[in-house]
């Protein structure tokens, strides 16, 4: 088996709602997989079934591990950033830094320093002194200079401004990522880590609208530019959705060869943020 | 695995500063009543010598017993102040970690749930007795020095009044083992904060202290018992430690033996009976319920969803 996850009708419910709903997925080692889906999709829950925080029905396998019943040797393999800023406001930098070295087998101390070398974070503050994006970066620093084999990443740049949001992802593909590591990543902003991405899982409703490696896209879907009246014809074509630009329409289909619709108007791969509210929005798969 | 435990425990005194400026602030507050006890008694000048006149011709056992009640007020001063510290301490350990989500961190680390809330049991068995202790010896070396000094500037002899008769060793000993064992004896209570910390959602010191009222008047009401009240009552008023008496009669005892004409109790060691306390079921029926509180406490941290 060469999943790093492997997950086989998973679903849990919170009461009488159904937060993740039969959902059945893998993640291959070396893969950037982008799990992206509105507010209350499931993808938290998701993520927690993943990481050991919540129990699921279904069949649930993380580097071989029953996430849930098997949390501490997970961790000592995996590192997450389960929501923001969650370190503790007390903590000085120093103490948190000896903290995870004493108690993390894979933490590299050099590696923390080096990338809190980069920032203006200072080792005798506490948390609650740094502004927000100061902790984001503090507490990337440390995830990073864990040397584990999954990263979970849960909305990582929330409350950054956006250098500091590109700098990160960056930093993330060329400090951390080197084909061996894996990284499961959740945001809003998707066009922000749309051409980081390897792997693209849509979700909603608690159950997964589209799964794809991102290089396959280009086959499956294709968004159609075109006039009113050319709309028209290409609508026999059964798009997904359908949108205004400008006074121009654009049509998105799935499954449809692009020599179809050659000579109805402009055509190429939908963004990722396109696709994805014409698969939530659009009519239902 | 113990360096593990012993960063935890340091993590604690990190997070929960109060552990060591509580004692640290009282220490300064009975220093600064010894420097204003001095000046104070100062202004009535020839009593006070007449006092430290009389005190010198007192016999060793009258002196170190003076310098003895002076100490164990002193400590029990710290032990009240302890105890205190260590409810509000269990109260919190699993409370805050939920309420600043900040448990979202400490669960990505390879620590596991018993790891974690053993290090907070710990620290309020072991740890929060220590440090009031290591203040406690300080705090008495302080004020005798102070009292020295004092003593030296009215023209009497320090070394003859203070240090020569008393027994340090003695008094310390007897306190470390005082203050090791009240939060051994009150462990149900403690295995009770901790679970109360680890599962409610808001206030825990209501939730904590509510059923306690409230349970030996039900019980009163609805069976005609008074088990609990009882139960209740002799776990907060009779700690087994003492020799062949309740902790109530203490003064009582020292009283009789007095008026008999009897020396003074210098040596407090003889006064404590530490096989019938480790002899004692209560003890021991206590420190069982305290581990259930606790393993109930590991078991909502690690199996409740938070989300």
């Amino acid at each position: 088996m060469t999943s790093l996850v492997s997950a086989r009708n998973v679903s849990k419910n919170y009461g009488k709602v159904r937060a993740v709903d039969d959902v059945s997925f893998d993640i291959e080692k070396g893969r950037i997989m982008g799990l992206i889906g509105p507010n209350g999709a499931g993808k938290t829950t998701l993520l927690k079934a993943v990481l050991g925080l919540t129990d699921c029905q279904g069949s649930l396998s993380v580097l071989g591990l029953d996430p849930f019943r098997q949390r501490k040797e997970l961790m000592r393999e995996i590192s997450f950033i389960a929501d923001v800023a969650v370190l503790p406001r007390w903590i000085r930098v120093s103490q948190l830094l000896h903290f995870v070295e004493t108690v993390h087998p894979r933490f590299s101390r050099a590696r923390a320093d080096e990338l809190l070398a980069r920032t203006r974070i200072r080792r005798d503050a506490r948390v609650r002194e740094l502004s927000k994006g100061m902790i984001t970066q503090l507490h990337l620093s440390i995830i990073v200079a864990i040397d584990a084999r999954l990263l979970v990443l849960d909305e990582p740049t929330i409350g950054l401004d956006i250098i500091f949001r590109k700098e990160f992802y960056t930093n993330l593909l060329n400090d951390y990522f080197d084909g061996e590591r894996t990284i499961l990543i959740t945001t809003h902003q998707v066009e922000e880590i749309e051409h980081l991405l390897t792997d693209v899982m849509f979700i909603n409703d608690g159950r997964i609208v589209l799964q794809a490696g991102m290089d396959a896209l280009p086959e499956h879907y294709v968004e159609l530019m075109t006039s009113a009246e050319n709309a028209e014809r290409a609508r026999q074509f059964k798009p997904i959705f359908e949108r205004d630009v400008f006074g121009k329409k654009v049509l998105t289909f799935e499954g449809v060869g692009r020599e179809q619709l050659q000579g109805l108007g402009d055509l190429r791969t939908p963004a990722i943020a396109d696709l994805f509210v014409a698969k939530i929005k659009g009519v239902p798969a | 695995m113990i360096a593990r435990q012993a960063i935890l425990l340091r993590r604690e005194l990190w997070e929960h500063r109060s552990i060591l400026v509580t004692p640290a602030v009282i220490a300064l507050l009975v220093s600064l009543m010894a420097v204003t006890g001095h000046v104070v008694v100062s202004t009535f000048d020839q009593a006070v010598d007449g006092v430290i006149l009389g005190a010198s011709v007192l016999g060793e056992s009258e002196r170190s017993g003076a310098v003895g009640v002076l100490m164990t007020g002193i400590s029990s001063l710290f032990a009240i102040a302890m105890w205190i510290l260590t409810v509000f301490y269990a109260l919190d350990a699993l409370y805050t970690e939920r309420k600043d989500r900040s448990i979202l961190f400490w669960r990505s680390i390879p620590c596991t749930d018993s790891e974690t809330v053993l290090s907070k049991l710990i620290t309020a068995m072991v740890v929060v007795p220590l440090v009031s202790f290591a203040a406690i010896m300080v705090t008495h070396l302080v004020v005798l020095s102070l009292t020295s000094l004092w003593i030296e500037w009215r023209g009497a002899n320090a070394w003859h009044l203070i240090w020569s008769a008393t027994p340090f060793i003695d008094n310390w000993v007897a306190t470390l083992v005082v203050l090791l064992a009240l939060p051994l004896w009150l462990s149900p209570f403690i295995g009770w904060f901790l679970f109360v910390s680890a599962f409610t959602k808001r206030s825990p010191f209501l939730v904590a202290f509510l059923p306690i009222f409230i349970l030996p008047m039900l019980e009163k009401t609805l069976v005609g018992s008074t088990l609990l009240a009882e139960a209740l009552f002799v776990r907060t008023g009779q700690l087994p430690l003492f020799q062949g008496l309740d902790t109530g009669d203490l003064l009582f005892y020292e009283g009789e033996k007095m008026a008999a004409g009897q020396a003074p109790t210098i040596s407090l060691l003889p006064l404590l009976d530490l096989s019938r306390f480790f002899g004692s079921p209560a003890l021991w029926l206590g420190i069982a319920v305290c581990g259930l509180f606790v393993l109930a406490a590991i078991y909502v941290r690690r199996y409740r969803d938070d989300s």
